[in-house]
């Protein structure tokens, strides 16, 4: 509803500013006569899944010994089929190029069927050891599963459950290769700054290529989080601080020059934090901690402003 | 609010809209010049992100060198440091008014802080006179602090048009009300004689978009606290009378009573009526509301049910969720038009700012993107939708 521009539709009809055939939906829905629901609905399916593959997974966990092996896989098995049946049933044909969703249930029906495919591979090899020592592959072949989907199907959801099943393989090898007696916190550390390095420099592949661009920021977005988190895992030591504020400052000056708004805002954030470490090891005093940052952090606000400025000035 | 700010706020409503009749192809290049030269934007605006981080920095530097000041002047005197706070709290409310009016700054992020701040020091200074000066008890200085935030938090609401200060005042007047022994009563009296003045408020034209938009989030904050004051998992635990800080708690209903019973109805009742109006009033928020309260009942009737195992309920109750979507945008795909009672499955996309938070909602929630839009995604933008703040004049 917007009440200021079904006040305005009139005259802007009036003075040829909008064309007169166009004038009674635009009023309808600015007088809220007329509501989408879309987003609502997408939001429902959405939540929907996650209830429901939650609630598969819960089970799986607690029958394990109850129902049999055979009977849990199977029926998983079937439910995942259908799922993917009705996707491959609808799906448009495969392009490099963004197509458009055939219709608003075609993402949610195809995470639903991927997520019980998950569940019915950790549930096999859980129960009849499918993959013996190497039980953590069963995420890497979730990711690659989610990715292969992913471009065939052009869903950009699935495609970032496929970077996140990636990422927890790598966690998850860790953790059983009791982080192959190496200092545990390194190691994680460096998986994610790679994991991260990976997923950025993928995303800008696929830009650079021409092969599902759009896939891209949901890349990079992960990619930086993941390596930015990964550097400020260290900071209990100073020299994690600097690299934070090194590798901050480089994201926040390339997005600045690009435009990426959101990842100028993270490379922002990690500068501060990363300069702001390095300060709190030279200076041991805490009120003048907090003078710093008072200051500093006015500082930056103006800093901000006048890159905001310019920024509106140079388009 | 001054009339520059709310003719302000309405141009930017206005403005928004045409953005997205261009979006759609409804316009062109020139008529969205012609209407944005008619309703032009007098105020310093920025976009979303760099909002963020002027707000979150500004957060930071003031707490902090206050912090730096009460450490190096004050640290051990109690009442100087409320003293500070109280000073601190005036200045920054009057450096908010300066960059309102004079500055004419509007979603930019800093005014936000800085107004967010001021309430909070007031707050803070208000709180050491309640229970230090005045050695009032926690529980009984409660209803006065809460009435003196839901004043504050009321004038910057109406002052500078923040909806999210009003849902604050609202919700701190129905904690000072719990503390009464008819706290529970009020709390359904008061929103039921409020919500139809709040709903025709919430569309009045003669209201600037950020009072239409405050309207609303006192009618959530109203039916939140009616939803709340009828449920009989909280007439069980006593939620009402805890919030309100009440020795000692009233005996709870007796299970099976014609009391009990009541509660139980209403509990399954409200969610329905709160759908009902709207569906019949065709307003989203009152929709989400009546969503969100119906969930709640069914996890209510869960807890005194026992339906089954949590894995049953899950998958069964997930599976009907989905089915309930899909139903639903069958239902109104089929209509004629795609449309059944005003209302669309398809992306109109009526407000940015909704959809967009919906999205990053989720997508904080699994670090997953919202879906692509679909073949339609781009057939129609009505630009309706924004009923408070105005957009911001780019994309910066």
């Amino acid at each position: 509803m917007n009440p200021d521009a079904a006040l305005a539709i009139p005259a802007l009809v009036a003075d040829g500013v909008l064309p007169a055939e166009a004038a009674p939906r635009l009023l309808r829905v600015a007088r809220g006569e007329l509501v989408s629901v879309h987003a609502e609905l997408r939001a429902l399916l959405y939540a929907g899944v996650l209830v429901l593959t939650g609630g598969v997974g819960l089970m799986v966990k607690e029958n394990l010994d109850r129902i049999g092996p055979v009977a849990v896989a199977a029926a998983l098995g079937l439910a995942e089929a259908a799922a993917l049946a009705w996707t491959l049933r609808v799906a448009p044909p495969f392009s490099w190029q963004e197509v458009p969703s055939p219709n608003l249930a075609f993402d949610y029906v195809l995470l639903l069927g991927i997520l019980l495919a998950a569940a019915d591979l950790a549930y096999c090899e859980a129960a009849f050891g499918l993959l013996g020592a190497h039980r953590s592959w069963h995420l890497l072949i979730v990711a690659g599963i989610a990715g292969l989907a992913a471009f065939r199907f052009d869903s950009r959801v699935v495609f970032s459950l496929a970077l996140t099943s990636l990422a927890a393989w790598r966690g998850v090898s860790l953790a059983d290769a009791g982080a192959a007696g190496w200092n545990a916190t390194a190691a994680w550390r460096w998986n994610a700054i790679a994991c991260g390095i990976l997923f950025a420099g993928l995303g800008i592949g696929l830009a650079r290529w021409r092969r599902k661009a759009h896939f891209e920021p949901v890349a990079v977005h992960l990619g930086c989080l993941l390596a930015l988190g990964g550097i400020a895992s260290g900071l209990e030591r100073p020299e994690w601080g600097g690299a934070l504020l090194l590798a901050g400052a480089a994201l926040a000056a390339i997005a600045y020059r690009t435009r990426r708004f959101p990842l100028f805002a993270y490379g922002v954030v990690a500068a501060y934090v990363g300069l702001t470490r390095l300060l709190v090891e030279a200076v041991h005093d805490f009120a003048a901690g907090c003078l710093w940052i008072g200051v500093s952090s006015i500082l930056l606000v103006g800093g901000l402003m006048a890159a905001q400025r310019r920024m509106k000035e140079a388009a | 609010m001054t009339p520059e700010l709310a003719g302000a706020d309405r141009a930017a409503a206005v403005r928004a809209a045409a953005r997205s009749w261009r979006r759609t192809g409804v316009i062109d290049d020139a008529a969205l010049a012609a209407v944005e030269s008619r309703f032009p934007d007098d105020r310093v605006r920025v976009g979303p992100v760099f909002r963020a981080l002027l707000f979150l920095f500004t957060l930071i530097g003031a707490g902090a060198f206050l912090g730096f000041v009460a450490l190096a002047m004050f640290s051990h005197q109690e009442g100087a440091l409320a003293l500070l706070a109280l000073l601190a709290g005036a200045a920054l409310w009057a450096l908010t008014e300066v960059q309102v009016g004079h500055l004419r700054r509007r979603q930019g992020g800093v005014e936000a802080a800085t107004s967010l701040l001021a309430i909070a020091l007031l707050l803070g200074a208000a709180g050491w006179f309640l229970w230090s000066a005045a050695k009032l008890e926690p529980a009984g200085g409660l209803p006065a602090l809460c009435l003196l935030a839901a004043a504050l938090a009321g004038i910057a609401s109406w002052r500078w048009g923040y909806p999210l200060y009003a849902a604050a005042a609202a919700a701190a007047v129905f904690v000072a009300l719990a503390r009464l022994p008819a706290g529970r009563v009020l709390w359904i009296a008061l929103p039921l004689a409020a919500a139809p003045a709040l709903l025709r408020l919430s569309a009045s034209p003669r209201l600037a978009p950020a009072h239409r938009s405050a309207a609303t989030a006192v009618l959530l904050v109203a039916t939140a606290g009616l939803y709340l004051a009828v449920n009989a998992g909280t007439w069980e635990d006593q939620l009402v009378e805890r919030l309100g800080g009440r020795e000692p708690l009233p005996a709870p209903l007796p299970h099976a009573g014609p009391w009990w019973w009541s509660a139980a109805a209403a509990t399954a009742l409200v969610p329905v009526l709160v759908l009902v109006a709207g569906v019949r009033r065709r307003r989203l928020p009152l929709l989400l509301a009546g969503a969100a309260a119906a969930v709640a009942s069914i996890v209510t009737l869960i807890r005194y049910l026992h339906l089954g195992p949590a894995w049953l309920v899950l998958t069964l109750g997930g599976a009907l969720w989905v089915a309930v979507a899909l139903g639903l945008w069958r239902y109104l795909e089929s209509g004629t038009g795609q449309e059944r009672h005003g209302f669309t499955a398809a992306p109109l996309l009526t407000d940015r700012g909704r959809q967009a938070a919906l999205e990053a909602g989720l997508a904080v929630l699994t670090l997953h993107p919202a879906a692509r839009p679909t073949a339609d995604g781009h057939g129609f933008e009505g630009g309706g939708g924004r009923s408070g703040g105005g957009g911001a004049s780019g994309e910066f």
